[in-house]
């Protein structure tokens, strides 16, 4: 793509989502979801294939349907209110509606169908920017209107992404399968925790949006798409099988790990809202997702795998430099002990 | 909904009644198990449509047995059907599907654990044992459009190998679209899962195809369709040939999947995109433009398999022109 182009139409994006997170007008936050829809279609495309066309039609599909719900909602609370302002809902209908169609632009279970087939479709530079800066958009209204909205239907939505994240994970050998139930799985933790503290809701997304930054590089360096082609990253960089060790354990929030510390502020807040039985299924429901990590961690990291090649080395086609690697990495694995500093989060 | 259209379908087809409208009958079992149990005439095989060729060449390695297609049944057999056992049969045969399905999802990747999908260097999907594993192949021929070509899948000698054989003709159809016509195909069934849900083959840790064939000498086509939801794809596959050498020996045939060149429609496209396995879908193998013969292939396996000195992830576009070349030497 012509560099010139490709900058507008990443700026577009850019623009788009601060479009959102900063209007408190209805109509322009609309907008600037449709400037960033439009304008990542052709990023997800950038490396045409039919395989990618179809990836594309499928989220501009969703994501059409979840900005017209949106519409609907707008115009309904509007109908009830009379202003244009993001201040409160103050129609029920229109807060069920607004939730579903931000549930479906972040691929909450029951609207989570899309993400593995989308980022499965797309190369991993695009998967990257999907599940990262798409999400901001709609968390951010989602935080916005966290006080309209109804609290069962938020946390029947959560506690399923959490299961269906971890189960559908399972037996992926698709690593960017993998990162999108792992994308669903966290989003589960973060709506589960809005109604009660949504600081803590952003905490979890920035911890997150590190993780998947950190893991999806760690891909395009190594170049793998599968599982199998991860396993071999012992030929060609062993300290790359290290911090894909780290950074996935950190990802299934063990300790002393960065990860730990969102799922343990949630379950804290949880219980102090005498919600005892939703944090204990949350973090049972965990173990899938750890589970599904552990298994990549031991192809890659624990096992030196049989490498069916004759050559020693793995066929490596360009060297990727990653320049913001490092700093990541640190971030998404020593962020632990800063953890009472989030007191004034209270 | 889907499973009672399925059964109603499936009881039509062998009674030959009309479809009842579900509207019609309030209490669906009973009405239904009335009307269906009441006698009705069976299909009897088409008679004067065999081919002449069909009779001089009737039987092969001595095979006595009349040639019918598939899907035409013996007026011998008599197929039990009761409406209440068929839908008792299909539920538990799906809701077993699923607990499968379930509990394989613990075991790994395809009920498998997963270092054994890691570590496979080779995989047998498709071999010809018995009767059930021709179920998986549907054979067609340009019968459907109209024309004259037949073809017949059946088990070889011994229940090793599946026998593809019958005649071409290219006899257009008279119905004044089609300019040419003559092929025949055998196409894998797609991969279903319990409720009838689609599924895809994922061959992303290999990179050839492995066919065991034993065929006339002439060329095939091997084509892929990989797993689409968008109706404007249904028309693309990846194609490449097959060059039987014509027995009695079998014959070892490797293609690797970045030979397939990328086509829509039957034409070949400019662009060619490399073929992604992780949605692999149904494996085809036609034959065309010949004049009123017979053809035959005698398949032992097909599977897929990773050599290790085949690391290429996309075939160039001389691979394209060496095709164009050949197509016009062929005597049509």
């Amino acid at each position: 793509m012509n560099p010139l182009i490709f900058t507008t139409i990443l700026m577009t994006v850019l623009l788009g989502t601060m479009i959102v997170m900063t209007s408190s007008h209805w109509l322009m936050i609309w907008i600037g979801f449709e400037m960033n829809l439009l304008a990542i279609i052709p990023i997800l495309m950038k490396k045409y294939n039919p395989r990618t066309m179809e990836a594309s039609t499928k989220y501009f599909l969703t994501q059409a349907t979840a900005s017209m719900l949106l519409m609907m909602a707008i115009i309904i609370n509007l109908m009830h209110s009379g202003q244009w302002t993001i201040t409160k809902v103050f129609n029920p209908t229109a807060s069920i509606i607004m939730t579903s169609a931000l549930a479906m632009k972040l691929g909450l279970t029951p609207f989570h169908f899309w993400v593995p087939e989308v980022t499965q479709g797309i190369s991993l530079t695009s998967g990257l920017i999907l599940l990262t800066w798409q999400k901001l958009a709609p968390m951010s209204i989602l935080y916005q209107i966290s006080p309209s909205i109804n609290l069962n239907i938020l946390l029947t939505m959560a506690v399923l992404s959490i299961l269906v994240g971890g189960w559908g994970g399972l037996n992926q050998t698709q690593l960017r399968k993998i990162m999108a139930y792992s994308s669903i799985a966290h989003m589960g933790w973060m709506t589960a925790v809005l109604v009660y503290n949504p600081t803590l809701t952003m905490l979890n997304m920035l911890i997150y949006i590190m993780m998947t930054l950190t893991m999806f590089m760690l891909f395009i360096h190594s170049s793998s798409t599968t599982t199998l082609s991860l396993s071999h990253t012992w030929n060609k960089t062993p300290l790359t099988t290290t911090l894909i060790l780290i950074t996935l354990l950190s990802m299934g929030g063990l300790p002393p790990l960065s990860g730990f510390m969102p799922k343990w502020m949630i379950i804290q807040e949880l219980t102090k809202n005498s919600s005892i039985i939703l944090p204990t299924l949350m973090a049972i429901m965990a173990l899938l997702n750890l589970y599904f990590y552990m298994r990549l961690t031991y192809s890659t990291s624990l096992t030196m795998f049989p490498s069916t090649n004759n050559m020693k080395m793995k066929w490596q086609f360009e060297t990727k430099r990653i320049t913001l690697l490092p700093p990541l990495i640190v971030m998404s694995s020593l962020l632990l002990p800063l953890t009472p500093m989030l007191s004034i989060l209270d | 909904m889907a499973l009672v259209h399925k059964l109603l379908n499936g009881t039509c087809i062998l009674r030959k009644c009309p479809k009842p409208s579900v509207a019609s009958y309030p209490f669906l079992g009973t009405r239904f198990a009335d009307y269906c149990s009441s006698s009705l005439q069976k299909p009897a095989p088409v008679p004067g449509k065999a081919s002449s060729q069909r009779k001089t060449e009737g039987d092969l390695q001595g095979h006595h047995q009349r040639d019918v297609a598939l899907d035409i049944t013996c007026p011998e057999e008599k197929p039990e059907v009761s409406f209440d056992k068929a839908i008792k049969d299909e539920l538990k045969n799906h809701f077993w599907r699923l607990k499968d399905d379930i509990v394989n999802r613990w075991i790994g990747p395809e009920g498998r654990p997963l270092h054994e999908v890691l570590l496979e260097q080779a995989r047998v999907v498709w071999k010809f044992r018995g009767k059930e594993d021709l179920d998986k192949w549907i054979v067609t021929s340009d019968k459907t459009i109209g024309g004259r070509s037949e073809a017949f899948l059946k088990m070889g000698k011994n229940n090793q190998s599946a026998l593809l054989y019958g005649t071409l003709s290219s006899d257009t159809p008279q119905d004044g679209e089609s300019s040419r016509s003559g092929y025949c195909a055998m196409i894998s069934r797609i991969p279903r899962g319990p409720f009838e849900r689609k599924r895809s083959y994922d061959w992303s840790q290999f990179n050839t195809l492995y066919l065991r064939v034993r065929g006339d000498g002439r060329p095939w086509m091997v084509n892929i369709r990989e797993d689409t939801d968008i109706i404007q794809r249904k028309n693309q596959m990846y194609s490449y040939f097959m060059f039987t050498r014509g027995g009695p020996y079998w014959q070892d045939v490797k293609i690797p999947f970045s030979k397939f060149f990328f086509s829509n429609q039957g034409r070949i496209r400019d662009a060619q995109y490399q073929l992604l396995l992780d949605k692999f879908w149904r494996l085809g193998s036609p034959r065309s433009r010949c004049l009123h013969i017979w053809c035959l292939v005698s398949v032992h396996f097909l599977a897929c398999s990773q050599p290790p000195s085949c690391c290429i992830l996309m075939a160039e576009r001389e691979q394209v022109l060496v095709f164009l070349l050949i197509k016009a030497l062929i005597p049509s």
